[in-house]
């Protein structure tokens, strides 16, 4: 149960600044996603949430408590990257409980004896087994990666972040690598996911089908800012730019250059092919 | 039907070289490996015919083959050469292996002030010929064992052992110590190259799931690096396993000489005797750990390991 919090967060990578400045609540409990043409700034930004990546400036805090200076293993979070990465050589079993056999904490005995297993074999194997049971892995936990499919790979990479039960789970593009039905059938079983588990998500993809069906916000971003947050229907009907009005939406959104005049107390748009008068509303507005 | 005669055809030279190619291989080892069963008066009789222990199975037959790597063996202490020789290998193979792929591993993957520096230092390594520090390396060792012998004399009074008298000339940890040294360019240098292939983000998955950089290192980065950890196994191996100018100039006593120093010795009484069914059984034993070594490991080079870890 977290809330995670951007202040100003930049990051500049030899003089080019991918992220310049961004503010942002992801509230307990909520789906956020980051989307974005390639190149906006998406990804560095969750690999400065996950400590993968040292910010240039600005504060990110994770329920409540500043990491900018804490390890990734130490801030509570869990990460699944878009080529999964999981460790070739290891059964499915021992990829989901690496992490947890690694844990420790102060014993209080003197060195070298001052760190203890946070948790016991059966703990672990609890945890794995339950894990396994929800992504349906219970049969594939003596094989190895290369003996599963994609779709099979993706949810050992999930498991393994659902294992450490993270305040946070930040993901990166976590589907693009798999085929188009299968997409579909991982994104609603993340979102069931979500809904089981109830933890903070942090999303990263380019795809903003995906965006609009899975965000309980949406974070559109666009060269190293964030251009609008909102909910994904709140995007699509009231855009607050013009990036965000043609990125969002399939077919995207039609824009016209228009020259008003005003003519009998109204307000007229002339597209050159066709002319429409604005609403009272509006037109209160451009005035 | 005509393109399929003309593949056959070519299907066909390609096939006589690489047999002439086979044969001028293979032959020099299959003759080493039937002439260690004669003696010196049949080698010189008729060079390439088979033993007598092929064409005439006796008694007496297998005696000479028996006599040949008995007065390798035990007569010219080839046993002995055999455990120094595995004992000096092994020792610096464990020595290149782990310090070339921590160095490998630092400069593959971390971002410092004066990595390329490091970098082109370990290469510059590549290009002096060993040949040509062999004389300052003497004489610096010379050096370095005086002032060990010094620095630890105090020490020594205080355990009560006397007079120490350390000395890296003669000795196995010296030339262990040359090996480790003049292998590590050529390791850094091929296993820089390959951890730099490993995808970065099994690092950083090991990092979240609170792997320190030990345990990233051991765990995940080494278990993935199999492929070019043999490689540059067997290429130390065969290296070290056949080095002969080092161990000449830097061992003196008989009880220390390795296989190939073993090996110059018979070669060196053969100008008076040419005993030449022994200097054959000893080649044999030089060349079976080679064999060996390179059959073991090569199935293991081939396979690729990272398959599965990533999508790809």
């Amino acid at each position: 149960m977290a809330r995670v919090l951007l202040k100003d967060l930049t990051k500049t990578f030899n003089k080019v600044q991918a992220v310049k400045g961004i503010n942002l609540e992801i509230r307990d409990q909520e789906f956020m996603v980051l989307v974005g043409p390639s190149g906006c700034g998406k990804t560095t930004a969750l690999r400065m949430i996950a400590g993968l990546e040292e910010s240039s400036s600005g504060e990110i805090s994770i329920d409540e408590r500043v990491v900018n200076d804490v390890s990734p293993k130490d801030r509570d979070i869990a990460m699944v990257f878009q080529n999964y990465a999981l460790y070739p050589h290891m059964t499915v079993y021992d990829n989901m409980s690496f992490g947890l056999k690694l844990k420790r904490e102060p014993s209080g005995k003197p060195w070298p004896m001052n760190a203890k297993r946070t948790y016991t074999k059966e703990e672990i194997d609890r945890r794995v087994q339950q894990a396994a049971e929800i992504l349906g892995l219970k049969p594939l936990l003596q094989r190895k990666p290369k003996e599963l499919s994609g779709g099979q790979r993706q949810r050992v990479a999930l498991g393994r972040a659902i294992v450490r039960h993270p305040k946070v789970f930040l993901m990166d593009e976590p589907l693009s690598n798999l085929d188009a039905k299968l997409r579909v059938q991982t994104r609603a079983e993340l979102i069931k996911l979500h809904r089981r588990l109830g933890i903070t998500t942090v999303y990263v993809t380019h795809d903003q089908v995906e965006a609009m069906t899975m965000g309980d916000r949406i974070a559109v971003m666009s060269n190293g800012l964030i251009q609008q947050v909102d909910k994904p229907l709140t995007l699509y009907n009231h855009p607050t730019n013009l990036f965000v009005a043609t990125f969002i939406g399939s077919p995207s959104m039609n824009v016209f250059t228009v020259t008003l005049s005003e003519s009998d107390g109204a307000v007229y748009a002339d597209a050159g092919a066709f002319k429409v008068a604005l609403k009272a509303e509006q037109a209160r507005m451009i005035r | 039907m005509h393109s399929r005669n003309r593949l056959t055809l070519s299907g066909g030279i390609r096939y006589v070289i690489l047999v002439a190619y086979l044969v001028v291989v293979v032959f020099p080892l299959i003759w080493v490996f039937y002439t260690s069963a004669k003696n010196t008066q049949q080698i010189y009789n008729q060079p390439f015919a088979l033993p007598e222990i092929i064409t005439h199975p006796s008694a007496k037959s297998l005696e000479i083959l028996q006599t040949n790597y008995h007065r390798a063996w035990s007569d010219n202490h080839f046993g002995l050469y055999f455990l120094n020789s595995i004992k000096v290998v092994s020792i610096s193979l464990f020595g290149i292996l782990l310090l070339g792929s921590m160095a490998a591993y630092v400069l593959a993957r971390f971002e410092f002030r004066g990595r390329n520096f490091i970098y082109y230092l370990f290469l510059s390594g590549l290009l002096i010929p060993m040949q040509l520090i062999l004389i300052p390396l003497f004489f610096q060792y010379s050096s370095m064992s005086e002032f060990l012998t010094r620095a630890f004399a105090p020490l020594a009074r205080l355990l009560g052992k006397g007079e120490l008298t350390v000395s890296l000339h003669d000795s196995h940890e010296g030339l262990i110590l040359i090996y480790i040294a003049a292998s590590l360019p050529f390791t850094v240098f091929t296993l820089t190259a390959f951890l730099r292939t490993l995808p970065s983000e099994m690092r950083e998955a090991a990092q979240i799931d609170g792997a320190s950089e030990y345990k990233i290192f051991f765990s995940v980065m080494m278990p993935l690096a199999k492929p070019g950890l043999v490689t540059v196994a067997i290429f130390n191996f065969l290296g070290l396993w056949n080095e002969y100018l080092f161990g000449l100039v830097f061992l003196n006593s008989n009880s220390l000489k390795t296989l190939p120093l073993g090996l110059a010795s018979i070669g060196m009484q053969a100008q008076y005797k040419s005993d030449y069914g022994l200097l054959f059984a000893g080649l044999v034993i030089v060349m079976i750990p080679t064999l060996a070594v390179y059959s073991f490991l090569q199935e293991k080079l081939t396979r690729g390991i990272t398959v599965g870890a990533i999508k790809g």
